[in-house]
């Protein structure tokens, strides 16, 4: 297989804000940390899963700049974020409770325990596509309730090249263009849906190109350079805010590591294959920026990376302590408002079955 | 309101034409969906033609002793919209009509 | 309440004229007191704005109450389903259109992935007060997928609410309620009945516990008809045609698909002793096999005969040439009764 061209490609958004605070120092080094502690989370799920601990997980390995740079963009006080299954890393910038996050690899609720209404982060779930006609709907929500100072609250849509193949995105694609929605479709393209590679996933081999024929702007990016990333996105973000519509960031990246936990990559790709199509690791990449700047050196390296080390022992901690929910929970939640007929069934359940 | 006309049917079998007899309704009738609203000759016969719909007459399309051509308009009707721009056809209200009759020994208690 | 207050209150509503209002009159005035007294609530659809829904349901709200809240989508059913559960997170009060029945279908994986578990999902913390609205059922010889019976199908799927009006009286007070709830509603309004003018007493039902589970639409003793949407005139029809031989025929308008109102129905066939569950849906696994199990359930002991089921045929809904031969007609509910009747143990 070719190399992936990494180089940005795609650059059809009109304005450009210029944003200093992004590349500002102290904000540089927050980034690293954040950077630290996804990837150290992220190696520390694989290894929960290999110890028992969790049944499964769904590894992001090689995209931990596209989405920090992409959650770094996000303000969390008016956007909404509509991840899939494998935002772990944008989950974690937002600040979402993490051992919250991790309950649904543990099996304990599909959707995860955090409160998406306070953390601005819809509920995990697992459909490809799923989620980013919510993002669209969301997001013209806030054009219909008008924009306060400041400009609109904005959906990103989290999403894949396996997922683009999904009709919903077309839709929501078009309904976005046509409502004029203030939403940011972020695609990491990480090469690979499981085993199929993007060149047999996304005919012309781009997502980003098709924002076109949408009429809106889009921008095809390193996704694997957490600056570019965090100014693309940041870029995106400001057009849907500023109430001029959708925009498309293509976020070129990889997935370094298998699918899932059970998933197995040397079935339909080789280790040499992943050392050329993976690229420099997207955090060695970010510390020769820093050293290069004089911003960082050694020591603040090794200070975050054990600061992640110990904020995944707690959150290790955490989700060892998570105790499985009532099964009441299972017709807790079905309504709003319970039925009589789910109420019938919840009682016979709790006679007739030993309950955890 | 919208504004449907009604083009004479073949009436027969490949018949072209048929002549206006007798106008059963007048311009500005309420007419009901089956009502007859006019006589016509053909050929082969005179029969009376039952409205496909229901609304109110707005023109009729001939005099009696008029031959009017099949697919050429031979009423026109303003029916209320609400009836008007579906797809598929308003069901019409019919008697209904049965062939089983019950019969049962129903045991009292 | 006491009786005197009660008769007293009766008194009074009788004053009122009743409005004469056809289905889709009926709906169009809710979906408008909707909007006017929710201002979380909207409407959206294809061709829902300035040409008012191709059955001029959503006639005139657009011009009304502006095209922010009544607007046309583009024609993808899962777009229109999908925006609304984004609506709905954002806080509004969606009611969405699907323009027939069969178009549904490719917006069953929103409904069923995502409307139906997004309560669940979130732990309560995103209620998706969401109302889809779907012309259903048949009688219109309309063309292919424009009249289905859905009901089994999403009666089905954990986290819906399903619900069919049989009269203009019924969709003006159900659709009001539906849309106040803070769970997602599938509301079938039966397309065959959308003409029809009855009776509407807009300040009935104001009773919220009246607006839930089944009515009985007359009584009898000797046998009950169990239906719901178009179905519930025929079977009017038939208990008309009963009482010329003898027959008294309870209906029941079953009116909520889901949740079942499994005590109306026991209600009712404990004293009739006898059921038959009619339904345009195709036979097996159709919703008259669940209320066939229900009743078994519940009546077993004073059941005089199987509950029958006179329902549509396993086949694709048939091309509106057939429609007559596909949906319940008088003779088959009339041989269906006349099976219960006959029916003797042993």
């Amino acid at each position: 297989m070719a190399p992936r061209a990494l180089a940005a490609t795609l650059d059809t958004l009109s304005t450009s804000p210029a944003d200093d605070a992004a590349r500002g120092p102290a904000r540089l080094l927050d980034v690293y940390r954040m950077l630290a502690n996804v990837r150290q989370l992220d190696t520390s799920a694989v290894a929960w899963q290999r110890q028992g601990l969790i049944p499964g997980y769904a590894p992001m390995l090689g995209q931990e700049a596209a989405q920090v740079g992409a959650g770094f963009a996000v303000d969390k006080t008016r956007d909404f974020v509509f991840p899939s299954y494998r935002e772990m890393g944008v989950a974690y910038t937002l600040g979402v409770n993490m051992v919250d996050y991790m309950s649904t690899h543990k099996a304990i609720w599909h959707g995860g325990l955090y409160d998406p209404v306070a953390s601005h982060f819809a509920p995990f779930q697992a459909v490809v596509g799923g989620s980013v006609l919510h993002a669209v709907g969301w997001a013209h929500g806030q054009t219909l309730n008008g924009a306060s100072l400041g400009g609109l609250g904005v959906g990103l849509a989290f999403l894949g090249d396996g997922a683009s193949s999904q009709g919903d995105v077309h839709e929501a694609m078009n309904f976005a263009a046509i409502l004029k929605a203030p939403v940011v479709f972020f695609v990491q393209n990480n090469g690979w849906a499981i085993s199929v590679p993007t060149e047999q996933q996304v005919a012309g081999g781009s997502v980003a190109a098709r924002a076109a024929g949408y009429g809106m702007p889009a921008l095809r990016i390193d996704g694997n350079d957490v600056l570019a990333v965090l100014e693309a996105t940041q870029r995106a973000v400001a057009h849907a805010r500023a109430g001029l519509g959708p925009v498309v960031v293509e976020a070129m990246t990889y997935r370094r590591g298998p699918h899932s936990t059970s998933d197995d990559p040397g079935r339909y790709r080789t280790l040499d294959d992943e050392k050329i199509d993976g690229g420099e690791d997207p955090l060695r990449r970010f510390r020769s920026v820093l050293v290069e700047q004089g911003v960082a050196d050694a020591s603040f390296f090794d200070k975050s990376d054990a600061d992640a080390q110990t904020r995944a022992d707690e959150i290790r901690d955490g989700v060892v302590a998570l105790e499985s929910r009532p099964g009441s929970e299972m017709f807790d939640f079905v309504f709003q408002e319970s039925t009589p007929t789910l109420g019938a069934q919840a009682r016979q359940w709790r006679e007739e079955s030993e309950h955890v | 309101m919208a504004e449907v006309s009604f083009p004479l049917p073949d009436l027969g079998e490949g018949l072209l034409e048929a002549t206006v007899l007798e106008w059963l309704v007048k311009v500005g009738d309420q007419v009901e969906r089956n009502q007859p609203f006019v006589e016509v000759e053909t050929t082969k016969s005179s029969v009376e033609l039952p409205s496909p719909i229901s609304g109110t007459v707005l023109t009729l399309h001939g005099e009696p002793g008029d031959v009017v051509l099949v697919d050429t308009p031979l009423i026109t009707f303003t029916v209320a919209d609400d009836s008007a721009g579906i797809v598929g056809t308003v069901p019409a209200e019919v008697a209904p009509k049965r062939r089983v009759r019950l019969s049962a020994v129903l045991d009292e208690d | 309440m006491s009786e005197s207050t009660k008769s007293a209150t009766l008194e009074i509503v009788r004053e009122t004229p009743l409005l004469q209002l056809s289905m889709q009159q009926a709906i169009n005035r809710a979906l408008g007191e909707i909007l006017d007294t929710d201002d979380r609530a909207l409407i959206f659809g294809e061709d829902v704005g300035l040409l008012g829904g191709v059955f001029r349901v959503t006639d005139g709200l657009q011009q009304r109450f502006g095209a922010n809240r009544v607007f046309d989508t583009p024609l993808a059913e899962s777009g229109i389903l999908g925006t609304a559960i984004g609506l709905a997170m954002a806080g509004f009060h969606p009611i969405p259109e699907v323009q027939f029945d069969g178009f549904a279908y490719p917006a069953v994986n929103q409904i069923i992935t995502q409307l139906a578990r997004m309560n669940y999902r979130s732990r309560g913390t995103l209620p998706m007060q969401v109302t889809l609205r779907v012309p259903s059922f048949g009688g219109i010889r309309a063309p292919e997928h424009h009249g289905e019976s859905l009901e089994s199908l999403f009666a089905h799927v954990p986290g819906l609410k399903v619900v069919s009006p049989a009269n203009p009286q019924q969709a003006y007070h159900l659709l009001k309620h539906a849309a106040s709830m803070p769970d997602p509603v599938i509301f079938m309004e039966p397309k065959a009945r959308y003409w029809n003018k009855a009776g509407v007493d807009l300040a009935a039902d104001e009773d919220i516990a009246s607006l839930e589970g089944s009515v009985i639409a007359r009584p009898g003793k000797h046998a009950t008809l169990i239906a719901w949407g178009a179905m519930v005139s025929r079977c009017l029809q038939v208990a008309e045609l009963a009482a010329e031989d003898g027959i008294e025929l309870e209906v029941l308008d079953l009116r909520w698909l889901k949740p079942i109102d499994e005590a109306g129905l026991a209600a009712s066939i404990s004293r009739t002793r006898r059921a038959v569950v009619v339904h345009e849906g195709p036979h097996t696994i159709g919703l008259g096999a669940e209320v066939a199990a229900l009743v078994s359930q519940s009546c077993f002991d004073t059941l005089r005969a199987p509950v029958e089921r006179v329902t549509g045929f396993d086949v694709p809904y048939p091309s509106g040439d057939l429609e007559d031969e596909y949906i319940p007609n008088i003779d088959r509910i009339l041989f269906g009764v006349q099976r219960v009747l006959e029916y003797r143990r042993g």
